[in-house]
């Protein structure tokens, strides 16, 4: 920040207090002009299409009280957070790996990059094959649609780090691993964490989906339990509860980014 | 300067890979030969494009010569073997590089502790030596500071106490105030006259100024233009301690200055 910035919030504090206050008026506004347009729409629709926002909230708080709704988010978090630790841990590990073998890196290279082309739900059959009806095969699912972006991203990263900060590094006497711990790896923190924003929701996504499939709890289970139930408000408010929890996941993202990439010269207009 | 000398360099040549569909590119140093004695403050000015950087980044052994050898205290160093190479020959060879290479996510004093933390030799005396330092070149009050949040100046300065604060017998300079205003180069001029007095390391200083050259050095190597060669070689008797900023009026400046500058037509 220059000191023409701080002069420039100094004398004219009030504008942007204004200005702050505005934005989030206005995103209380846009919130209630959804819940006004989902309640019509329920209206018109009929509850067995789209359900009554105000009976959905009725159920997850009754939910939330029988505890049923608290197990089933257990059960996607856990297998979430399992999938995800399994795919980020290989999707970071890998291309480190790599990066001492360039040589197999150029001969793998054009394999794993085709490879991001395969869908992977359509492996989900193939998966229940192999790995059973256990947590095994959603465990692959999750842990492959968190791999590729990291993968690709960490990979990426890699290759664009500065060669000049490495060579300064080299000089002074850096052993490799202090170099992957140090330049490497704040080189491409950035890239990392554009990549978690695209993983973690994938996470939970992946869980949902691997939970309508195989198994009998979780937020996946809850809705297609629901929809065969023709209970259209159990469907609703198990969506809600996943994107409720996708939302909180990217916040305490954004947060640890914050902490982590202080060091980063930030754009003070764009925050206005 | 006194025995052996400390560095000697014998033949050194150098042309990058050719690549894919172009012309084998033409050489940028060809058998280019000198020596620096212990303690002693050795410039080279060379045009723009002459081949200074890759020099020293072979000298550094952060790049390969197609030719040639770099030998430190009689012992030689395997420079034209990519694989072999020994990124400031164990610690031996500090680097103060063109762009100054500090990293934009450590502090200004982690970045100044940094050679220190990865040999190992982090202490209280070491961190005070790296105060001190940081004192000297008037960088105290910005150790918390990130590198973007300092001048190009302080950037300078910050990369050069780097350099300084873990010792090393040779220290191999690019053009370091190269893109500095005259009043923060003179000033950081001076601060590396004060700083080497202190401690008499040798110097291979980097520059295409030719006032630059003469101000500071013992001794200067002139280079042509690619493929560099040495077209002159000039002792500095100036005596020291030297006053940067009046240089200009030393009877033995004027004559020098157009010799040199006759050279590098
Ligand atoms: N990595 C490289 N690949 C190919 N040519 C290079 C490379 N680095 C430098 N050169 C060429 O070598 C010559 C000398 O460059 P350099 O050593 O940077 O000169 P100086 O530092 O004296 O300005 C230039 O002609 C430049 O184009
Ligand atoms: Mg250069």
């Amino acid at each position: 920040m220059t000191s023409q910035d701080t002069a420039l919030e100094l004398t004219q504090p009030s504008r942007l207090q204004r200005q702050y206050y505005a934005v989030i008026a206005g995103r209380i506004g846009l919130a209630l002009l959804l819940l006004a347009a989902w309640k019509t729409g329920a209206d018109r629709a009929g509850p067995v299409y789209v359900a009554d926002p105000f009976q959905v909230i009725e159920r997850i708080f009754v939910d939330t009280q029988s505890g049923v709704l608290l197990r089933h988010i257990y059960v996607t978090l856990r297998l979430s957070a399992m999938g995800f630790a399994i795919g980020c841990f290989f999707g970071v590990a890998l291309p480190f790996l790599l990066r001492r073998m360039p040589r197999l890196t150029n001969a793998v290279e054009p394999y794993i990059m085709a490879s991001v082309g395969v869908p992977k739900y359509a492996l989900v059959p193939l998966f229940i094959l192999w790995f059973g009806i256990d947590d095994a095969p959603k465990l692959w699912l999750v842990g492959l649609l968190v791999f590729y972006p990291i993968f690709i991203a960490v990979f990426a990263g890699i290759r664009n780090v500065d060669r000049r900060l490495i060579n300064m590094a080299r000089i002074v006497g850096a052993s490799e691993t202090k170099i992957s711990r140090e330049v490497i790896w704040n080189s491409l923190l950035p890239f990392f964490f554009a990549a978690l924003k695209i993983a973690l929701p994938r996470a939970v996504s992946a869980a949902i989906i691997g939970e309508f499939l195989v198994g009998n709890e979780g937020l996946g289970y809850m809705i297609e339990y629901s929809r065969q139930n023709f209970d259209t408000t159990g469907v609703f408010a198990g969506i809600v509860v996943a994107t409720a929890l996708v939302l909180v996941i990217n916040a305490m993202l954004v947060e640890v980014d914050r902490r982590f990439n202080a060091w980063r010269p930030t754009e003070r207009h764009m925050e206005l | 300067m006194a025995g052996q000398p400390l560095l000697e360099i014998h033949d050194l040549s150098k042309r990058f890979a050719q690549r894919a569909g172009r012309e084998p590119p033409p050489w940028v140093i060809q058998d280019l030969s000198f020596t620096v004695g212990e303690g002693e403050f050795l410039t080279i000015i060379g045009p723009s494009g002459s081949g200074k950087t890759t020099l020293l980044n072979m000298i550094a052994q952060i790049d390969s010569a197609s030719g040639g050898s770099v030998r430190f205290q009689s012992q030689i160093a395997p420079i034209a073997d990519p694989k072999a190479l020994n990124p400031g020959l164990s610690c031996q060879i500090g680097y103060v590089t063109q762009e100054d290479n500090l990293l934009p996510w450590r502090t200004t004093l982690r970045n100044v502790l940094f050679p220190l933390e990865v040999q190992g030799r982090l202490n209280d005396e070491t961190r005070a030596h790296a105060q001190m330092l940081i004192r000297a070149v008037g960088l105290a009050g910005f150790e918390d500071h990130y590198p973007h949040e300092l001048s190009g100046g302080m950037r300078k300065r910050a990369s050069l106490i780097r350099t300084l604060v873990y010792d090393p017998p040779v220290i191999l300079m690019d053009e370091p105030f190269g893109a500095l205003d005259a009043q923060t180069r003179a000033q950081l001029q001076e601060d590396l006259l004060r700083l080497w007095d202190l401690g008499r390391k040798t110097i291979v200083f980097v520059t295409h100024d030719i006032a630059e050259a003469i101000a500071l050095g013992d001794r200067t190597l002139v280079l042509t233009r690619a493929p560099a060669r040495i077209a002159g070689e000039h002792k500095i008797t100036i005596p020291r301690p030297r006053d940067i900023r009046g240089i200009m009026t030393h009877s033995e400046f004027g004559p020098l200055y157009q010799r040199i500058r006759a050279e590098l037509q």
